[in-house]
C-alpha cells in the first residue's frame, strides 16, 4: 500500500486488510487509520460492536507495553465497508498495525507483491491472543486470492491446512510488525493433512466394550451403513447412551474435505483445541435436554452455529427424547430433511450445514420399565400414551429404525466369546457404502436413507416373495406409501450389508422388524 | 496574598497561587506561554502553552491536603469533556496555531500547597477527548 504523507507531511492515512466472519463465510475488511494533529481522541466508526469500541484501550495499552510511541494526535480508525456489522476482537491486530504505520513507527513492506491480511486478538501487554474461526477466514482470503495472513501463532496450525496461502504466525504486536515490515517473512510450513488425519483416526470408544445387546449392535450398524435415522427405546441403564458413543467409531473415516468442513465449524464455534488444529474423528454431540430450539440449530443475535450444525457429517444423539422442548424437536426438521440450516435475522440470512445422524434414545414410558421382563411398570395408562405423544408423526416419520434396547442380563455380561470390535463392524459399514455410492451415482446421494421415491422405484430391486411379503405387510400394519418406501430403503441397507444385489424376503422382514419396535407404533 | 485585590476570597488566592506557580515551572521547563485563563464562550482554560511542536492545553489543579485525593482526581470526567470542548472551540478560532504543531495534548499541573515551598507536578497527556 502506497503510504505517502501528505504534502504538509501532517495526516497521513494507513490501510491493512482484515476479515470479518458471518456465520461460516469471510467478508473481507479494510482497516484504514487517520492520524492528525488535533484534540486527542481515539474513535472506531464502521458499524463496530462493543467488542471492537474496546479494542481502543487493548490497541493503546499493547503498543505502549510493546515499545512503541502512542503520539497525542487524533486518531481515526474506519472499518470498511461501513454498512457490515464488524464483531469481535479480532480486529486489534489491524487496527494496531494501521496505527503504527500512519504514525511512521512501521512500514507496510508489502508493496506491489500482493497483500496480507492480519487478524489477532491484542492483550494488554502486547501478546496475540488466537481468535475463532481461523481456519474459515483462511478460506475466504485464499479464495479471494489474497498472498498471506498475519495471525496468532495459536490459530497457525488451523490457517495451515489452506493450501496456497502464506500464513505468518506472530506471538506479539512486535512479531507482527517484523512480518508486515519484512511483506511476509518466514511463513509457517503447511499443515500435512493426510498425516494429521492417520494419527487422529483409532481413539475413541469401541464397541469391544460391550457385552450382549446383539439386536441393537444389528439395528446400529444397518442405521449406520446407509445413513438412517435410528431411535433406541429401553429402561434406564440399558446402554443406549453407551451404543451411541459408539457410533462415531463404526461410521466411515472422515475424508480430507470433509475433515475440513468439520473443523470449519468447531473453529467458528471457538470449540477447537489449539493442540489439535484438525477434527479427525466424526463428531457426537450429546445436548442435554433443556437445550434450547437456538441451542440446538443454531442462532442468536451474532448467529453462531448450533448442536445440529457442531454435529454435522456425525452423530446427534438425544437422550430422553421426548423431554426435549417441542420447539427445539420441531426446528430439527429443517435440518433433518434438507442436511443445512438456514437462520434468518433482521440484517442477514446464514446457512450452516448439517448433515447428521440422529440417534434418539427414550425409555418406554416415563418410570422406565414398561415392557421389563422382571419389572413392572409403575405409570398408569394415560401417563404412557401422553409420553409418546410428545413425538410428533413428521418428526417420528423420519426415523427408519426404531429398537429396544432391553437391560443386560448378567448371563449374557458374562458371555465368554468378546464381543466384536468398532474396526470389524466398520469396514462392513464402509463395504456396504461404497456400493451405495456405485448405485446412486449421479442422483447426489451418498447413502441408502436420502433416496427419493423416485430413487427408490427405479434403483431399488425387489425380488417376488420380498414384493409379496410387503404387500402382505401393506395389508395387514396398514403401512402408508411413505412407510413402505422406507420399508424398502432399510431393506436395501441390508442387502447391501450382505452383499445381495437384489432386495429378498428376509432383507424386507429384517427391516419391517426394525418399525414394529420402540414407540410402539407405525 | 499581597499583590492580588482583597476581594479575592481565599479559595480564589489559593489558584491563582497555583496557576502561577505552575506558569512559573512550565516556563522554567522551556514551555512558551501562549495564554493564561483563554475565556472561551463561558468557559476558561487555565494555561495554553508550546514547546517544539506539542500544543498543551493545562489544567491547574491545587489542593491543601491530600484527605480528598490527589489534585489530579479532581478533574473529573465531566471537567475533562469540558476542557476537550472548550480547546477544540479555542483552535477552531485560531487555525493557525496548529502551524508546526505535530502532538496536541492535554495536560494537567497538580499544585500541592500544603507544604512550603509549593511542590508543583505536571502530568503530560493526562487524558483526551474520549475520557
Amino acid at each position: 500500500m502506497p503510504n505517502a504523507g501528505s504534502p504538509r507531511g501532517g495526516p497521513v492515512l494507513a490501510r491493512i486488510a482484515s476479515e470479518a466472519l458471518s456465520g461460516l463465510e469471510g467478508h473481507p475488511v479494510e482497516v484504514e487509520a487517520d492520524v492528525v494533529a488535533a484534540a486527542p481522541a481515539f474513535s472506531i466508526v464502521g458499524l463496530p460492536d462493543a467488542a471492537v469500541q474496546e479494542s481502543r484501550e487493548r490497541v493503546r495499552a499493547a503498543i505502549v507495553n510493546s515499545a512503541f510511541q502512542f503520539p497525542s494526535r487524533r486518531i481515526t480508525v474506519n472499518l470498511a465497508p461501513a454498512d457490515l456489522r464488524k464483531q469481535g476482537p479480532s480486529f486489534d491486530l489491524p487496527i494496531a498495525l494501521a496505527f503504527l504505520v500512519a504514525t511512521g513507527q512501521a512500514a507496510d513492506g508489502c508493496d506491489g507483491r500482493g497483500r496480507i491480511a492480519a487478524v489477532g486478538e491484542l492483550g494488554l501487554d502486547g501478546s496475540l491472543r488466537p481468535v475463532a474461526g481461523a481456519l474459515a477466514l483462511a478460506q475466504s482470503l485464499r479464495r479471494r486470492g489474497v498472498r498471506g495472513l498475519l495471525l496468532p501463532a495459536a490459530n497457525a496450525a488451523e490457517a495451515s491446512l489452506v493450501p496456497g496461502l502464506e500464513v505468518y504466525p506472530g506471538r506479539t504486536l512486535a512479531d507482527a510488525v517484523a512480518h508486515l515490515e519484512a511483506g511476509g517473512g518466514e511463513a509457517a510450513p503447511p499443515a500435512d493433512l493426510e498425516a494429521l488425519l492417520r494419527d487422529g483416526d483409532g481413539d475413541g470408544p469401541d464397541l469391544v466394550d460391550i457385552a450382549g445387546q446383539h439386536h441393537a449392535r444389528r439395528a446400529l450398524e444397518v442405521a449406520v451403513a446407509g445413513a438412517h435415522n435410528i431411535l433406541l427405546t429401553g429402561p434406564p441403564g440399558a446402554g443406549k447412551t453407551m451404543l451411541a458413543r459408539r457410533l462415531p467409531g463404526i461410521m466411515p473415516p472422515l475424508t480430507a474435505a470433509e475433515a475440513i468442513e468439520v473443523t470449519r465449524i468447531f473453529s467458528v464455534a471457538g470449540l477447537l483445541p489449539p493442540e489439535r488444529p484438525l477434527v479427525t474423528r466424526r463428531p457426537f454431540r450429546a445436548p442435554h435436554h433443556t437445550v434450547s430450539s437456538v441451542g440446538l440449530v443454531g442462532g442468536g443475535g451474532t448467529p453462531r452455529p448450533g448442536e445440529v450444525s457442531l454435529a454435522h457429517l456425525g452423530v446427534l444423539f438425544l437422550d430422553e427424547f421426548p423431554e426435549f422442548r417441542l420447539s427445539a424437536l420441531e426446528a430439527l426438521r429443517q435440518p433433518l430433511e434438507d442436511g443445512e440450516i438456514t437462520i434468518s435475522r433482521r440484517l442477514t440470512s446464514l446457512t450452516f450445514p448439517a448433515r447428521i445422524m440422529l440417534v434418539a434414545a427414550m425409555n418406554p414410558c416415563p418410570c422406565g420399565y414398561l415392557g421389563d421382563r422382571e419389572r413392572d411398570c409403575t405409570c398408569p395408562a394415560h401417563r404412557v400414551r401422553q409420553y409418546a405423544a410428545r413425538l410428533s408423526g413428521p418428526l417420528l416419520d423420519r426415523i427408519d429404525l426404531r429398537v429396544d434396547v432391553p437391560r443386560v442380563t448378567p448371563r449374557e455380561r458374562r458371555d465368554p466369546v468378546p464381543a466384536e470390535s468398532s474396526q470389524e463392524v466398520r469396514a462392513r459399514v464402509v463395504r456396504a457404502r461404497r456400493t451405495q455410492l456405485r448405485r446412486l451415482c449421479g442422483t447426489g446421494a451418498y447413502a441408502n436413507a436420502h433416496m427419493t421415491p423416485r430413487d427408490v422405484r427405479t434403483l431399488c430391486v425387489v425380488e417376488r416373495d420380498g414384493i409379496a411379503l410387503l404387500d402382505r405387510a401393506y395389508d395387514r400394519l396398514r403401512l402408508s406409501a411413505r412407510a413402505c418406501d422406507r420399508v424398502v430403503k432399510v431393506a436395501q441397507t441390508i442387502a447391501d450389508l450382505d452383499g445381495a444385489g437384489t432386495i429378498g424376503a428376509g432383507h424386507i422382514a429384517e427391516s419391517l422388524s426394525y418399525r414394529a419396535r420402540g414407540a410402539g407404533e407405525l | 496574598m499581597p499583590g492580588y485585590p482583597c476581594r479575592m476570597n481565599a479559595r480564589q488566592a489559593l489558584g491563582r497561587a497555583a496557576e502561577d506557580a505552575a506558569a512559573r515551572h512550565l516556563q522554567e521547563r522551556g514551555w512558551r506561554l501562549l495564554s493564561r485563563n483563554a475565556r472561551v464562550g463561558r468557559g476558561e482554560l487555565d494555561i495554553i502553552a508550546r514547546r517544539g511542536t506539542v500544543l498543551a492545553f493545562v489544567e491547574v489543579k491545587a489542593r491543601r491536603t491530600s484527605t480528598c485525593g490527589a489534585p489530579e482526581d479532581a478533574v473529573d470526567p465531566r471537567k475533562r469533556h469540558q476542557i476537550a470542548r472548550l480547546a477544540e472551540l479555542w483552535i477552531a478560532a485560531r487555525p493557525w496555531a496548529l502551524e508546526g504543531v505535530s502532538d496536541v495534548r492535554f495536560d494537567i499541573v497538580s499544585v500541592d500547597a500544603g507544604v512550603v515551598p509549593c511542590r508543583v507536578r505536571h502530568l503530560p497527556a493526562a487524558f483526551t477527548c474520549d475520557g
